[in-house]
């Protein structure tokens, strides 16, 4: 009697196990390169909506990374098919022989930026660079090696960046990079007052939390990327217009950012991702002359050996 | 020594060095592995080349930080292994804490080690110390405990005091230990060196992390050539002097002197 179950469920297994296909929807790793935070509200708000699924029939897998995740590295090496990096990892990236291309940009204008006390009544970023003090900013990124160029004979000591914001609450001498929309307010929430400066208003601006993608992958699997990327585009429009049930599930997957911080900050991010009158189809675009600015900065830089093709860097979908 | 001898001596080392780095290059040259993964060990040299005088500073600061770490726990080792062989109620009390410097996971404390000691240097000091007085303790508190029992009988029958017992019979008897506990202890503090300055700033640390942030594999190999080239430097000498200390006498160093 078992045997004969255990032949008739084997017998019916590749029947079922290809039904099971067809309806199964597409599985997809998605990897961020930080917590669940409104930098990423679109993408939480288009699995929510189940954009990926009517688009495309997508079952995207959003990972969380943390400090140090290699996401340029995994996407280039085939280990996730998309991921999140910033403009200028994709031009190092493409510089070292890979074909990682940018398809959709959140950020247009770069929220990265420094935070200090604003006791010490700094102006700008050159008066941070020129009082003595610490700065905490990650050692060899393109944003530091700008702003220590642009900034050189700088008095502030340049210390390695952990990640947080412990220090800063304890340390009157002690400013570090941040995102504008998330760090300050934290800080705030510490009833820690802070003043931030854009690295982008230094004339340092690339787009920022790119999605990213192998061209390689792209030419094999262009529909799966127009439905991919039509899906964020939702997303995103979706949490401009309402954060609450996306930020929900963040603070769940994040406890380190409460509901109300994540409130304010899809509010504060709102200017850096719509410039002036976007309409809704083109969230995300990207153009070429900023691309080429910035591949010619880190030309500049000395970052880059050769300028890649700017118009390999990025597709707008 | 003659050719044939030297030659025989010195091929079995190099040998599997040699093949591996032929492999590694044939395979990046031949596009088998991208060079973004594993960068071709031609690249390696470039890099060590072109960035000759950042990494020799870089790796002057980290041999620095980690001898002065290993001088820390070298000091803080010895004195805690010998307060414990000297009564067994303290050993019971305390040896299990001497545990905790064995697990702790240095990359996790780092940041409170900023926290305590600033950054630079001092933090940088502290995380080589904190990984490197383990096995000082351990060994050394093995040597002092395994004296042996006729000669210690001997010193007693001459009513020799404590501290002559100590000084003029269990240390010296514990030395072949305490240098195999500071073998392993000189690797590890530059280990320590290098994630105190992850997070401390300075040192190959900081090049390392820098390289990682601009995707420059072939610069994070080279740092990561020269601190092992630095662990090898801190054993050769420990073993130098190990050697000098126990050649005239012990039978671990005569044999192979």
């Amino acid at each position: 009697m078992n045997c004969l179950l255990v032949f008739l469920s084997l017998a019916g297994l590749p029947f079922a196990a290809q039904a099971a296909e067809v309806a199964k929807p597409t599985a997809l790793q998605f990897a961020l390169n930080w917590k669940a935070e409104p930098e990423f509200g679109g993408f939480y708000a288009a699995k929510l909506s189940g954009s990926f699924e009517k688009r495309g029939g997508l079952n995207v897998d959003i990972t969380e990374g943390g400090a140090g995740t290699p996401v340029v590295q995994m996407v280039a090496n085939s280990k996730v098919p998309f991921g999140i990096a910033a403009a200028d990892e994709v031009v190092l990236s493409q510089a070292r022989g890979t074909d990682v291309v940018a398809l959709f940009a959140v950020y247009q204008t770069n929220p990265q930026g420094i935070m200090v006390h604003p006791e010490r009544g700094f102006k700008s970023l050159g008066d941070v660079f020129a009082a003595p003090g610490i700065l905490a900013i990650q050692s060899g990124a393109p944003y530091t090696l700008f702003l220590q160029a642009k900034f050189a004979n700088a008095k502030v000591k340049l210390v390695p960046y952990a990640g947080g914001i412990a220090q800063f609450l304890t340390d009157a001498n002690y400013s570090q990079q941040c995102f504008v929309t998330s760090e300050p307010l934290l800080a705030k929430k510490k009833n820690k007052p802070s003043q931030s400066f854009l690295i982008a208003d230094a004339g340092f601006n690339p787009y920022g939390t790119v999605v990213i993608a192998r061209r390689q992958y792209l030419e094999k699997n262009p529909k799966q990327a127009r439905d991919l990327i039509g899906a964020i585009r939702d997303g995103w429009n979706d949490y401009l217009r309402a954060s609450e049930s996306a930020n929900a599930w963040m603070v769940k997957l994040n406890p380190a950012m409460d509901s109300e911080t994540m409130k304010e900050s899809a509010e504060v991010q709102k200017p850096f991702i719509l410039a002036a009158n976007t309409p809704k189809k083109e969230l995300g675009k990207m153009n070429s002359e900023r691309w080429t600015t910035l591949v010619n900065q880190l030309f500049e830089l000395k970052l880059i050996k050769k300028k890649p093709a700017v118009e390999k860097l990025f597709q707008n979908i | 020594m003659t050719l044939r001898a030297r030659l025989a001596s010195w091929l079995p080392p190099l040998l599997p060095l040699i093949v591996s780095l032929g492999v590694a290059e044939v395979a990046v040259r031949l596009a088998w592995v991208p060079s973004y993964l594993v960068p071709a060990p031609s690249e390696v040299m470039q890099s060590l080349f072109d960035d000759r005088v950042e990494l020799l500073l870089a790796a002057w600061a980290t041999l620095s930080s980690a001898l002065a770490g290993l001088a820390l726990s070298f000091a803080a080792g010895t004195f805690f292994a010998i307060a414990l062989s000297s009564s067994d109620l303290a050993r019971r009390a305390f040896y299990p804490y001497a545990v905790f410097f064995q697990t702790v996971p240095i990359i996790s404390i780092a940041p409170l080690l900023v926290i305590w000691f600033g950054f630079g240097q001092p933090t940088v000091i502290a995380s080589a110390a904190i990984v490197s007085v383990f096995p000082i303790i351990a060994s050394t508190l093995l040597g002092l405990k395994s004296t042996e029992p006729a000669l210690l009988d001997l010193f007693k029958l001459y009513t020799a005091s404590s501290g002559q017992i100590l000084w003029m019979l269990k240390i010296p008897f514990a030395l072949p230990q305490i240098f195999s506990g500071l073998r392993i202890a000189s690797g590890l503090a530059v280990v320590g060196a290098i994630v105190g300055e992850f997070i401390g700033g300075g040192g190959l640390g900081s090049v390392v992390d820098a390289a990682r942030t601009q995707q420059r594999i072939d610069r994070v190999f080279a740092a990561v050539l020269i601190s092992s080239l630095l662990g090898v430097v801190l054993v050769g000498a420990v073993n130098f002097i190990s050697a000098l200390s126990l050649g005239s006498w012990h039978s671990s160093e005569r044999n192979s002197s």
